[in-house]
C-alpha cells in the first residue's frame, strides 16, 4: 500500500511540475528553466521549515512566490528571444541555479544538530512531515489537494481573458501584437505563474524527499516538465495529468524490470507522439486531427503570393 | 479637406542596398478610403509593416492623429486606434470565432476604466460592439467554431472584424481580396464601405484593380518604393507613369 501512496505522491509532485510547464507552453515558449524554479522552491521552503521552524503552508507559499519572482525577473530578458535561443537561455539559467545550490552552504544549529544546505553534500534533515507525525496518506492528501487547487486555478485562468491572451500569443505572435496584445506582458505573466507553480512543486518535493541535492534538479527534470504537457496536449489540463500518470506510473515504475531501457522508451515515446499526434494525445480534435491540419494549411496558401513581412 | 488621420513623412526603409520604401510621403484623411497600389515589389507591404510597427523605419516618421508613432510597438499603435489585416490570413486558428474577437477587444478593456466597464456597469460597450461585429461579419451562427475550421471567405471576414473589434479608427487592409471570387469581392466591397460609413478610415492595399477603382476615394501608386502618382481612381488610371509602371513602355525599359 505504501508503495502506491509513494507513487501517488511522486505523480502529484510531477503533475504540479507539468502544469507549470503547461502555462509557459501556452504562450508558445519552450522553457527548460522549470527545473531551476523547482529547485528554488525546494531549497527555500525546505530551509524555512527545517532551519527556522516555519509552518509548512507559509514556507511553501514563500518558496512559490520567490520562484515566481525570479521567473518574472528572468522572463523579461529571456523572453526577448524565441525558439531554440530561448531553450538555450533557459537551460543555461537552470544550470546556473543548480550550480549555485551545488556551492551553497548555510547551516544552523537545531535540536537535532546542524541543518541546512551543505553544498555538494546536499540538504538533508527536512523533517517536517515525520517531525510532526504526518502519515504517508496525509502527505498524499496534501499533495493532491495542492494539485487540485492549481488545476482549478489554471482551469479558471484558461477560460478567462488571460487564457485567451496566452493562447492567442501562442498561436501567432504577430497577429496577437497587431490585435493590441502586449506580448511581453502575456509571456512574462505566463512565465511568472509557471515559475510559482514549479516553486510550489519544489517545496513539496523537498519535504517529501527530506533530502535534496543539486542533481535532483538536472536538465532531466526540466525535460520531464515539458514532456508532460507536450505528450498530453495543450488543449486540456487533464492531458498533462494523464501524461504524468502514464510516464511516472507505467513507464518508470511499471516497467522497472527492464532497467535502464526505460529511459530509451521515454525518448521513443516523445518522438512517436511528435510524429503521430503533434498536438498531444488529448488534443481537442481527437479523431479529426489530420483533417484540421489540412484546413489550416489550405487557409495559409495565399501567403505564397508574397511573404514580405516574414523577413 | 478634413482632418489628417495618418501621415507618412519622408518615410524610408532600406534592406541592405534595397530601398524597399524610399522617401515616401502619404496622407490619409479621416473618413476616406485610400487605395495603395503598385506592381509586385513596389513596397506596399513594407509600407504597411512600417505603419503598424512590424518594421522600424530607416528614416522618416509616421504620424497618427498628429502623434509621432514611428517608434511605438505594434500593440501600442493598436491601442491608439490602428489595426490591420494580413495578406496571408493570420487568425488564432485554435481559438473560437468569439475568442478571436475577444482577444482583440481586450485592448479596449485595460486598466481601471476597463475594470469598471466589465464589472461595475451593467452594459459592456466593447462586448456589445463585438456582438454587432459578429453579425456584421455574418459569423454569429459560427461563434463557437474554431477559426481554423472556417471556410476561406469566412476567415477573411473574421480577420476583418477582428481588426475592427480592437476599436480601430484606421483599418489597414493588406490585400483583402486575395484569393476571392467575383461574388466574394462584391461582398467585400460592401463591407469596406459600411465600415467606412460606421466612421472608420480605411487604407486599402490591393492588387485587384476593379475593387480599388470601385471603392476608393483616392488612390496612391507606388513603384520602386516611391509614390509615382496620386488622385482619384479616374485620374490615376489616365496617368502615363502609372501605365508605364504596370504595362511597361520603351521609356521604362530604358530608364
Amino acid at each position: 500500500m505504501d508503495f502506491y501512496l509513494g507513487l501517488a505522491q511522486i505523480i502529484g509532485i510531477h503533475s504540479l511540475l507539468g502544469l507549470s510547464a503547461w502555462c509557459v507552453l501556452h504562450t508558445g515558449q519552450v522553457s527548460l528553466a522549470q527545473g531551476g524554479f523547482f529547485a528554488i522552491g525546494a531549497y527555500t521552503a525546505g530551509m524555512l521549515t527545517s532551519m527556522w521552524g516555519w509552518p509548512l503552508v507559509l514556507a511553501l507559499s514563500v518558496g512559490a512566490l520567490l520562484a515566481g519572482a525570479v521567473a518574472v525577473a528572468v522572463g523579461f530578458p529571456a523572453l526577448r528571444v524565441k525558439g531554440l535561443m530561448l531553450v538555450v537561455a533557459t537551460t543555461a539559467f537552470a544550470e546556473v541555479v543548480r550550480l549555485v545550490f551545488f556551492n551553497f552552504k548555510w547551516r544552523v544549529q537545531s535540536p537535532e544538530g546542524l541543518v541546512g544546505p551543505d553544498g555538494s553534500l546536499g540538504f538533508g534533515g527536512i523533517r517536517y512531515f515525520p517531525g510532526n507525525g504526518w502519515t504517508t496518506l496525509e502527505v498524499c492528501i496534501l499533495i493532491w489537494a495542492l494539485v487540485s487547487a492549481v488545476l482549478l486555478l489554471l482551469w479558471w485562468l484558461d477560460r478567462s481573458r488571460v487564457g485567451t491572451l496566452w493562447r492567442a500569443v501562442g498561436e501567432d505572435e504577430l497577429a496577437a501584437q497587431s490585435a493590441g496584445i502586449n506580448l511581453t506582458a502575456a509571456k512574462v505573466s505566463a512565465f511568472g505563474i509557471g515559475g510559482a507553480i514549479a516553486g510550489l512543486a519544489g517545496g513539496v518535493f523537498a519535504h517529501y524527499a527530506t533530502h535534496i541535492e543539486h542533481n535532483n534538479f538536472s536538465i532531466l527534470l526540466a525535460t520531464f516538465a515539458i514532456a508532460y504537457p507536450i505528450i498530453g496536449g495543450l488543449s486540456s489540463l487533464a492531458g498533462t495529468i494523464l501524461a504524468v500518470i502514464f510516464i511516472q506510473g507505467f513507464l518508470l515504475e511499471g516497467l522497472r524490470f527492464i532497467g535502464d531501457w526505460r529511459s530509451l522508451m521515454f525518448g521513443v515515446l516523445i518522438v512517436v507522439v511528435m510524429l503521430v499526434r503533434p498536438g498531444g494525445f488529448l488534443n481537442r480534435s481527437l479523431g479529426s486531427g489530420l483533417g484540421m491540419r489540412r484546413t489550416a494549411r489550405r487557409a495559409n496558401t495565399p501567403s505564397v503570393s508574397n511573404g514580405g513581412h516574414h523577413a | 479637406m478634413g482632418v489628417t488621420m495618418l501621415e507618412l513623412r519622408n518615410l524610408s526603409r532600406h534592406f541592405g542596398g534595397v530601398k524597399a520604401v524610399d522617401e515616401l510621403n502619404l496622407t490619409v484623411q479621416r473618413g476616406e478610403i485610400l487605395g495603395l497600389i503598385g506592381p509586385n515589389g513596389s513596397g506596399k507591404s513594407t509600407t504597411v509593416n512600417l505603419i503598424t510597427g512590424v518594421y522600424l523605419p530607416t528614416s522618416g516618421d509616421v504620424f497618427f492623429q498628429g502623434q509621432d508613432i514611428s517608434r511605438l510597438a505594434p500593440h501600442e499603435r493598436c491601442e491608439l486606434g490602428l489595426a490591420r489585416t494580413f495578406q496571408n490570413i493570420r487568425l488564432f486558428g485554435h481559438l473560437t470565432v468569439w475568442q478571436n474577437l475577444w482577444a482583440a477587444r481586450v485592448v479596449r478593456e485595460r486598466g481601471w476604466s476597463g475594470f469598471k466597464q466589465r464589472w461595475l456597469s451593467g452594459a459592456n460597450a466593447a462586448r456589445e460592439q463585438a456582438e454587432e461585429l459578429l453579425v456584421f461579419g455574418d459569423l454569429a451562427h459560427k461563434r463557437d467554431m474554431l477559426a481554423g475550421n472556417l471556410a476561406f471567405g469566412e476567415q477573411r471576414r473574421l480577420e476583418l472584424i477582428r481588426a475592427a473589434a480592437s476599436g480601430a479608427e484606421l483599418l489597414l487592409l493588406d490585400e483583402p481580396a486575395a484569393g476571392m471570387n467575383a461574388e466574394e469581392i462584391e461582398d467585400l466591397d460592401n463591407r469596406i464601405r459600411s465600415l467606412r460609413d460606421q466612421g472608420r478610415t480605411i487604407l486599402l492595399i490591393e492588387h485587384h484593380m476593379e475593387l480599388v477603382m470601385e471603392v476608393c476615394d483616392r488612390v496612391s501608386v507606388l513603384n520602386f518604393g516611391r509614390k509615382i502618382a496620386e488622385g482619384t481612381p479616374a485620374q490615376v488610371q489616365q496617368d502615363s507613369q502609372v501605365r508605364a509602371a504596370y504595362l511597361g513602355t520603351d521609356e521604362a525599359a530604358t530608364a
